[in-house]
């Protein structure tokens, strides 16, 4: 996955070469934010929740189909759209989690991951039975814009737009987990699943609407992926496992740590692939997340809480 | 093993080694392939996920090493049948590797930690075509000349007998005493002096070995192989979800696994076509949410409660002749 609109990397002189790394900088910061929204919703599924969820990517896909879809049907701009595609897939996931995951028999990782990869062979498939299997993309005149900012860098207009989105819905998000009612008792079952009951938190009922909102973040990532990427029924996969990566990055059951991780992650591989080639980004991330593993397990910004 | 279970073993190897003069064309021989390709490395994960209780979720790594090795070292005057044992030797390397940094951790992140070094190794095969042949894929030499089909065939059978022997082993021996302590406390086994350490990477270095013998065999029925299916998750999770799907730390489970799994996912290929991965992703909750214990596990837990009940049975008829 490119960084958008990355100029060719010139070596003739240093302020040339100063740029392009400033515009990779903000590149990797504009895509870096939609990471973080995915991230966020990882973390309250798996960091706050410890549900091992391997379909988070699928999820995403679903929110940049649901969103495609009301645009073909409506013709409504995909910048609302996302809106309906997350309500859609808030419901889903909660009632994937009131469904089947409240009724597992075995709380294991393992059985998780099984569940959660049936899932997601379930929904890619069924997408592809409904869309086909062939690439999308959406016509927006706001494509072609450019924010430019002095003579060097210019910012492509979609991105500003979903950057300033994910901002702020990534802030509601936060202050949702941190002083709600329902925020803070996911919080309280993450610190202690056999007190909080008895402190009167419906538990499952917490749970279910924790893991809707972790999935309608993905969701809306997707919505506001939409315009400036291809869709195809495994657009999503790439971000499952970087999902995981900034959640432990971002130590486990921080929100805001998983937000930051998101942002450098953006970054890092905006500056790897203009440095060593788009192809070696995910491999930078992966070295990174056993690096971190390895030797700081509690996560680069670690609250060492939950 | 009792001697007649020893028996049973021997005739059902016996069986599988003259399955060939029944069953001839080329289509079904390679399903069959495929079974006891999987059986073997359910078996061969199962010594660590299953005895040991580390859930890998990278075994594609070992895959990928032996069918790499088996493409590769011919090119390099490596005779055809050294190729795979040196594949096995580079197998259990990346195992030291993997398993060094990754044994440390424990639940999700030891999972996680062995995904991201099968990635890592999938996108260096990618992204360095010299070597590799990158994503355009590299040819492979056949290990056998002759009868190709029922050679592979042959040769898997006798991969999973080994691979089960050595679970039998295993499941015997002190030292698989030592990998179940480490499954069900690890802390406890680390305090009564068994060096978890060094158990768990002996486990992870027999079921690497194991894993790239079978990759070396895939990649050289196939003739040809690319980063992105050798070195793929989907392998990894299929390795698995066999040995999950038929009952994990048991010996039989692995083989019952892959049959169920393998024969399902083809016969849903041939059946429902586009729709098969859909299927086969119900397959996989309905597992999850009724046979959490795998097919022998569920089995086993049956046959318990049947037995004590039989067993409890003609106690309480006693105690009512004794009320009476």
């Amino acid at each position: 996955m490119g960084a958008p609109g990355l100029r060719s990397w010139k070596r003739e002189s240093g302020l040339d070469a100063f740029f392009s790394a400033l515009q990779a900088i903000l590149n990797g910061l504009l895509t870096g934010a939609l990471y973080a929204l995915v991230g966020m919703g990882m973390a309250l599924i798996f960091g706050v929740m410890r549900i091992v969820n391997f379909a988070h990517g699928t999820f995403l896909m679903l929110g940049m189909y649901a969103t495609y879809f009301i645009f073909e049907k409506t013709g409504l701009n995909p910048y609302f759209g996302f809106v309906f595609a997350s309500a859609f897939l808030f419901c889903l996931g909660y009632l994937i989690y009131r469904g089947l995951i409240q009724h597992m028999p075995v709380h294991s990782d393992f059985m998780q991951i099984l569940l959660t990869l049936g899932l997601a062979l379930i929904f890619t498939d069924a997408i592809q039975l409904t869309f086909g299997a062939d690439y999308h993309q959406l016509n927006l005149p706001l494509l072609a814009k450019n924010v430019h900012l002095g003579q060097h860098i210019s910012l492509n207009a979609p991105w500003l737009v979903s950057f300033g989105l994910a901002v702020v819905l990534g802030s509601g998000m936060y202050w949702f987990v941190m002083h709600t009612r329902i925020g803070r008792a996911a919080r309280a079952i993450a610190q202690n699943r056999y007190a909080s009951p008895l402190m009167g938190i419906n538990v499952h009922r917490v749970q279910a609407v924790s893991f809707g909102l972790g999935v309608a973040g993905a969701g809306i990532a997707g919505g506001l992926l939409l315009p400036v990427f291809y869709i195809y029924p495994t657009v999503g996969d790439q971000f499952t496992l970087k999902a995981f990566v900034m959640v432990v990055l971002g130590g486990m059951g921080s929100i805001q740590g998983a937000a930051v991780a998101g942002l450098v992650l953006g970054v890092v591989e905006s500056l790897t692939s203009l440095y060593w080639g788009n192809e070696w980004a995910l491999a930078v991330d992966f070295a990174i997340f056993l690096l971190v593993l390895s030797l700081r397990p509690a996560g680069i910004f670690g609250s060492q809480r939950v | 093993m009792t001697r007649s279970k020893s028996w049973i073993a021997a005739g059902s190897f016996a069986v599988c080694l003259l399955i060939p003069l029944v069953v001839r064309t080329d289509y079904n021989l390679q399903v069959l392939f495929r079974v006891f390709l999987f059986a073997a490395l359910g078996l061969a994960w199962n010594l660590v996920g299953g005895y040991a209780g580390q859930l890998s979720l990278g075994h594609a790594a070992y895959f990928g090493a032996g069918a790499y090795a088996m493409a590769l070292l011919p090119h390099f005057g490596v005779s055809l049948w050294v190729a795979p044992v040196l594949g096995i030797i580079l197998a259990v390397a990346f195992a030291a590797l993997i398993g060094g940094v990754s044994f440390r951790l424990r639940g999700p992140y030891f999972a996680l930690a062995t995904i991201a070094f099968a990635e890592v190794l999938r996108l260096l095969a990618k992204n360095l075509p010299s070597v590799t042949g990158g994503d355009v894929g590299i040819q492979v030499p056949s290990l056998f000349a002759h009868a190709i089909n029922r050679s592979f065939y042959l040769a898997a059978v006798v991969l999973t007998a080994i691979a089960f022997g050595v679970t039998v082993w295993v499941s015997r021996s002190k030292f698989g005493y030592y990998l179940m302590a480490i499954r069900e406390d690890e802390d406890t086994a680390l305090s009564v002096g068994i060096n978890t350490a060094r158990t768990k990477l002996e486990a992870l270095f027999l079921s690497a070995g194991i894993t790239a013998m079978g990759g070396a065999l895939y990649g050289s029925l196939f003739l040809f192989i690319v980063p992105d299916q050798v070195l793929s998750l989907d392998i990894s999770n299929e390795i698995a979800i066999v040995a999950m799907l038929g009952g994990a730390g048991t010996a039989l489970g692995p083989i019952l696994g892959s049959i169920v799994l393998e024969s399902a996912s083809e016969t849903f290929k041939n059946v429902f076509h586009e729709a098969h991965l859909l299927i086969y992703g119900l397959l996989l909750v309905v597992v999850v949410i009724f046979l959490p214990e795998g097919i022998v596990g569920t089995v086993n837990t049956w046959l318990a409660r049947r037995r004590s009940a039989l067993a409890a049975a003609p106690k309480q008829r006693a105690q009512r002749n004794s009320a009476s």
